[in-house]
């Protein structure tokens, strides 16, 4: 896996982002995109490094947004980063290219309220299907 | 002839773990197939953020009733790795130990559980019989059969004397004499054949397509192992193959886990003989600097992924699992189209199914 060369080809398809790859701690590299880019960058990915393994999608509530880890791997992992807002989280399905993505998309989106535009059938995964909660993993509302 | 929907599961006797299975069927012929799962869902991810990372360790243990130890592995390499804590090598090699044994066990464990969905009682009795050895040999080292409390942020809990030692090497030997029966009596038995080649076939790009990892896709010719490919624990120490094979059918899928089994029992006498002297822990801090990490192994089923983020207390933010079990559910659909139904049972147990692992 060439990583300055995905590093290059990822900025040469979005010139107007400042793109920077964030050494993580075990064998892991961390690349932020914005939430627009992710589709693009992913088929940039598969067609010109054959890079297709997604291990897994996390999400996560950090308080201020939502933000989507895509977990990639390649003889070392690859992470791109994402963030959207807490309000009406969306953001393009991968399942197009990536068909083993669906599992994961529909965790993140029952776990934490984010709609796959694009996704083919968004059931729940793990939930009940009478679940009236919310999102289990946003964290809860402010009282104040 | 008419269609009919048969559903199978949630809570069904023929299933050892809760799902639920929609199949559509014409005559003997499954037409389609849909997957409910979350029956076990028990929300461990959540829980894990409200325990701090040491009781977390028996949080993450309770993900899997059969690779209990993979999970605390993969977890607590990634909080080391977020502590920056360089664990003893007598350590990494306690740990890697059970790594393989616990995979001899459930490689073991699925072997039994295929033989009896296609009737063939003995190797399921023989199977199960020769388990037991290797649970004796983590009873032994830890205390616990299933959940072994082994692993500690820093290092392990478990040692084993040189006595103690020569014993499990004398019974691995006797272990490595009734697996190489078994794979004799498997290529041997026409039945068996009968019911495993051909059936529910994967190609390579099917693999690829969902993202399949572990024994199944080395069952397809697709080359991955981490223990290999990013060693972690003692791995970069040791001697071994990755077993692979072309045909992407229950049988190739059984001569990889079983040729696996064996090549486990060889590291395990490496591991063995060659366990280094000297501490078995260092100290860790409670607290855990902020940090984000993504810890990987190669648990028993493949790829276990483990995403943790730490906001500096002594608790977790986030810790996120996703268990190889999952990444093969989802080729179900496409494994049972247009089989016949005595062969869903087999279909099934070829995937190695663990649906407490894939709820979480």
């Amino acid at each position: 896996m060439h990583w300055e060369a995905i590093l290059q080809a990822l900025r040469e398809t979005f010139p107007a982002e400042t793109i920077e790859a964030q050494a993580g701690l075990i064998d892991e590299t961390f690349i932020a995109l914005p939430p627009d880019g992710i589709h693009l960058a992913v088929q940039v990915l598969i067609e010109r490094f054959d890079l297709r393994h997604l291990s897994t999608i996390t999400s996560q509530d950090t308080g201020g947004e939502i933000e989507l880890l895509y977990h990639f791997w390649g003889g070392r992992g690859l992470t791109l980063r994402t963030s959207l807002p807490r309000e009406k989280p969306h953001i393009a399905t991968l399942t197009d290219l990536i068909p083993g993505a669906a599992f994961y998309e529909r965790e993140v989106s029952e776990m934490l309220g984010v709609t796959f535009d694009g996704f083919p059938d968004p059931y729940p995964l793990l939930l009940p299907d009478d679940w009236d909660g919310q999102p289990p993993l946003r964290q809860e509302e402010s009282n104040d | 002839m008419t269609k009919i929907t048969i559903p199978i599961g949630p809570q069904h006797p023929a299933l050892k773990e809760p799902l639920s299975f929609l199949l559509t069927v014409e005559g003997e012929q499954i037409l389609d197939s849909a997957l409910r799962i979350g029956y076990v869902h028990r929300g461990l991810e959540r829980i894990c953020q409200n325990r701090n990372y040491v009781q977390n360790v028996h949080v993450v243990e309770r993900v899997c009733g059969i690779c209990s130890h993979i999970h605390t592995t993969t977890y607590c390499q990634g909080v080391e790795a977020l502590l920056g804590l360089q664990v003893p090598p007598r350590a990494l090699y306690l740990r890697t130990l059970l790594c393989e044994l616990e995979r001899i066990h459930s490689h073991l464990l699925w072997l039994g559980v295929l033989a009896e969905y296609i009737g063939f009682t003995t190797i399921f009795m023989y199977a199960w019989r020769d388990r037991e050895i290797v649970l004796d040999i983590m009873e032994e080292l830890s205390g616990g059969r299933v959940a072994h409390a082994a692993n500690v942020i820093g290092g392990v809990s478990i040692d084993a004397d040189e006595a103690h030692v020569a014993s499990i090497l004398d019974r691995l030997d006797v272990l490595e004499r009734q697996i190489k029966l078994f794979l004799d009596l498997i290529r041997r038995e026409r039945s068996f054949q009968a019911r495993t080649r051909g059936v529910g076939h994967l190609s390579a790009e099917q693999i690829r397509r969902y993202c399949v990892v572990g024994p199944a896709a080395r069952a397809s010719g697709v080359d991955v192992d981490l223990r290999r490919d990013a060693p972690y624990a003692a791995y970069k120490w040791l001697n071994f193959q990755v077993i692979t094979a072309e045909e992407g059918d229950v049988w190739a899928r059984t001569m990889v886990r079983v040729l696996e089994t064996i090549e486990s029992l060889h590291m395990c006498r490496q591991l063995l003989t060659e366990l280094p002297a000297g501490p078995l822990t260092v100290r860790a801090p409670r607290r855990v600097p902020p940090g984000e990490v993504v810890s990987r192994t190669e648990a028993p089923r493949g790829e276990l992924i483990y995403y943790i983020r730490s906001d500096g207390s002594d608790r977790p933010a986030r810790v996120k699992i996703r268990t190889p079990t999952l990444t093969t559910l989802i080729t179900l659909h496409d494994q049972l189209a247009g089989v016949h139904t005595a062969d869903v049972p087999v279909v099934l147990a070829g995937v190695d199914l663990c649906i407490a692992c894939a709820d979480r």
